[in-house]
């Protein structure tokens, strides 16, 4: 599948505000947030707000007719793009009305209530726009019990990681975040290898004789339709060598997830937090990045298989 | 609404059924289906790039060539493709807008590019590849079943059949009402055995291919490979080769 850059800052930048707004309701459900933390809070979902509403519009990029973007909103009852669009609207309300009211009267009631359906409001988008790829039956890479928990997990981990060198900025020091973090970069890790380890050991959906309705023959492409490449072959064609796959899947794994754990682990060890807070933030945003390019890039469609391409 | 009609009694299963076995692979179909559309009620179907190096363009209906062999015969399958007007359609589900329909009283699978956004959502969902960006409009376009021939009451009840069924010159082509078991295509399934392209994804297609009779005629044998790096000859040969090969 073709990688677009729109679709790769949309999942990265709304993974990264959703995430930090899951943390900061998990604190204030728990009942974790000092009453010091005012500044924190108010910077918090002012900068996760950033992100979504960041992602939010580059995503209107990838549409041919950004002028009927609002049709968008009514087929939440069938659609997975349609509930993440009204969800990601949503959430903006409560995360505002739950920076007042803690700005207003420190922990309360309200508070955790608010917290609390802000941690749920803001995973649920991230769950609506895994399910946009995890429903798509044509892409074996994506259809699977893998795609829905990685992006909740890649949520959570990038927003430790912005919620951590967020901190460290206001009050100075990360405190528990950076372990948090070093965690989340740790599971994170594992999850990405685990995803790779069965996309490789996959079968494909078909094989070309089957999907000509000769399964027990052989074939192989003779004519294709048209000489030059078309709509479908551009989007669902795009293939990426192994070779360089390889190569970016190390560069996603050391980038994204490994010097992450490392600086957020000298970050906790109070080792120059500032900086390594800082720095694993750059580093997991530049190594999720690629790990989402190769999400698409790496995805075969079915529909390929009839131009004899491998899927 | 992009949630999937409840099927009424009675309402009609329009849909193609394709015999695989006598398509010869002429595009014929895929030719008239263009002009028709470019044309008719679904408006013009964009050309990019058409008297240049890379011509390309919107076509609802693209016919493709196998070379396939089975049971130790070979021959050649032409695969018309083109929108199955899926009882499963998961490109009507997946669209935001409601642009994506499916017609309760006859099944058709169709676009309101009034409404479409242009995500191309649609395109990833359908595992045909039967939905095709119209790079002018920025809406997505899709063989419509000639919609606007069926159910034309100004033309002659024999006319009212889809371009790409009119055309082709090997009545490889058949149209009709797939819910009626008493329908011309309803019985050519019974005789021949219908087929639905990729059946395990579950979408459920409409339109069927009678799939291609067993070929009886054995293909030639692969020719024995030539012997090599044996007597003279073939070491000269061997050398002749290196030395020109530098």
């Amino acid at each position: 599948m073709r990688p677009a850059t729109s679709i790769l800052l949309l999942t990265t930048a709304t993974g990264f505000g959703f995430g930090l707004l899951a943390w900061l309701g998990a604190y204030a459900t728990l009942g974790l947030l000092p009453p010091a933390a005012r500044v924190l809070l108010a910077a918090g979902i002012t900068v996760s707000l950033i992100f979504a509403s960041f992602g939010l519009a580059a995503s209107v990029f990838h549409l041919e007719r950004k002028e009927r973007a609002w049709r968008a909103f009514t087929q939440w009852q069938s659609s997975w793009l349609s509930r993440e669009g009204v969800a990601a609207v949503l959430i903006y309300p409560v995360a505002i009305a739950f920076g007042v009211a803690f700005w207003r009267d420190g922990q309360s009631l309200w508070v955790r209530l608010l917290g609390a359906t802000t941690l749920i409001g803001s995973l649920g988008t991230v769950y609506c726009t895994a399910m946009i790829y995890a429903s798509l039956k044509p892409v074996r890479q994506w259809h699977n019990a893998h795609t829905a928990p990685d992006y909740l997990l890649y949520a959570l981990f990038s927003g430790a990681v912005l919620f951590a060198a967020l901190r460290t900025v206001v009050l100075g020091a990360p405190g528990a975040m950076a372990s948090v973090a070093a965690g989340m970069a740790a599971v994170a890790f594992v999850a990405k290898r685990a995803y790779w380890r069965h996309i490789d050991q996959q079968a494909p959906l078909a094989t070309l004789a089957a999907a000509i309705g000769m399964p027990n023959g052989k074939a192989r492409a003779l004519d294709a339709p048209h000489f030059s490449e078309n709509f479908i072959l551009r989007q669902m064609g795009f293939t990426i060598a192994r070779r360089h796959a390889a190569r970016l899947r190390r560069l996603a794994l050391g980038i994204g997830f490994a010097l992450p754990l490392l600086l957020e682990g000298m970050a906790s060890l109070a080792v120059a937090p500032r900086a390594s807070t800082l720095l694993a933030f750059a580093c997991a945003a530049l190594g999720l990045l690629i790990e989402r390019w190769l999400f698409f890039g790496e995805a075969t469609h079915v529909s390929a298989l009839y131009y004899g391409r491998r899927v | 609404m992009t949630m999937l009609p409840e099927r009424a009694p009675g309402a009609k299963k329009f849909g193609l059924v394709i015999d695989l076995d006598t398509c010869v692979g002429c595009h014929a179909c895929a030719v008239n289906c263009k002009e028709w559309n470019t044309g008719g009620e679904a408006g013009i179907l964009p050309d990019y790039d058409q008297y240049g190096a890379q011509p390309d363009g919107v076509w609802f209906n693209r016919i493709h060539s196998y070379e396939t062999e089975e049971g130790g015969c070979s021959r050649t399958v032409n695969l018309p493709r083109s929108c199955l007007h899926c009882e499963d359609a998961l490109c009507v589900t997946v669209c935001p807008t409601g642009a994506s329909y499916k017609r309760v009283e006859d099944g058709i699978v169709l676009v309101d590019t009034d409404k479409c956004i242009g995500c191309q959502l649609c395109a990833w969902a359908c595992p045909y590849g039967a939905r095709e960006l119209d790079e002018k409009a920025g809406v997505m376009r899709k063989c419509t079943l000639c919609i606007d021939r069926i159910h034309d009451e100004n033309l002659p009840p024999a006319e009212r059949e889809p371009a790409c069924v009119a055309t082709c010159p090997a009545r490889a082509r058949h149209f009709g009402d797939l819910a009626d078991p008493e329908s011309e295509v309803s019985k050519l399934l019974e005789a021949r055995g219908g087929l639905d392209l990729l059946s395990d994804l579950g979408y459920r297609p409409t339109n069927k291919y009678l799939p291609p009779r067993r070929a009886t005629i054995p293909s030639a044998p692969a020719p024995a490979p030539s012997p090599d790096g044996k007597g003279l000859g073939a070491a000269l040969l061997k050398l002749l080769d290196k030395a020109l090969s530098r």
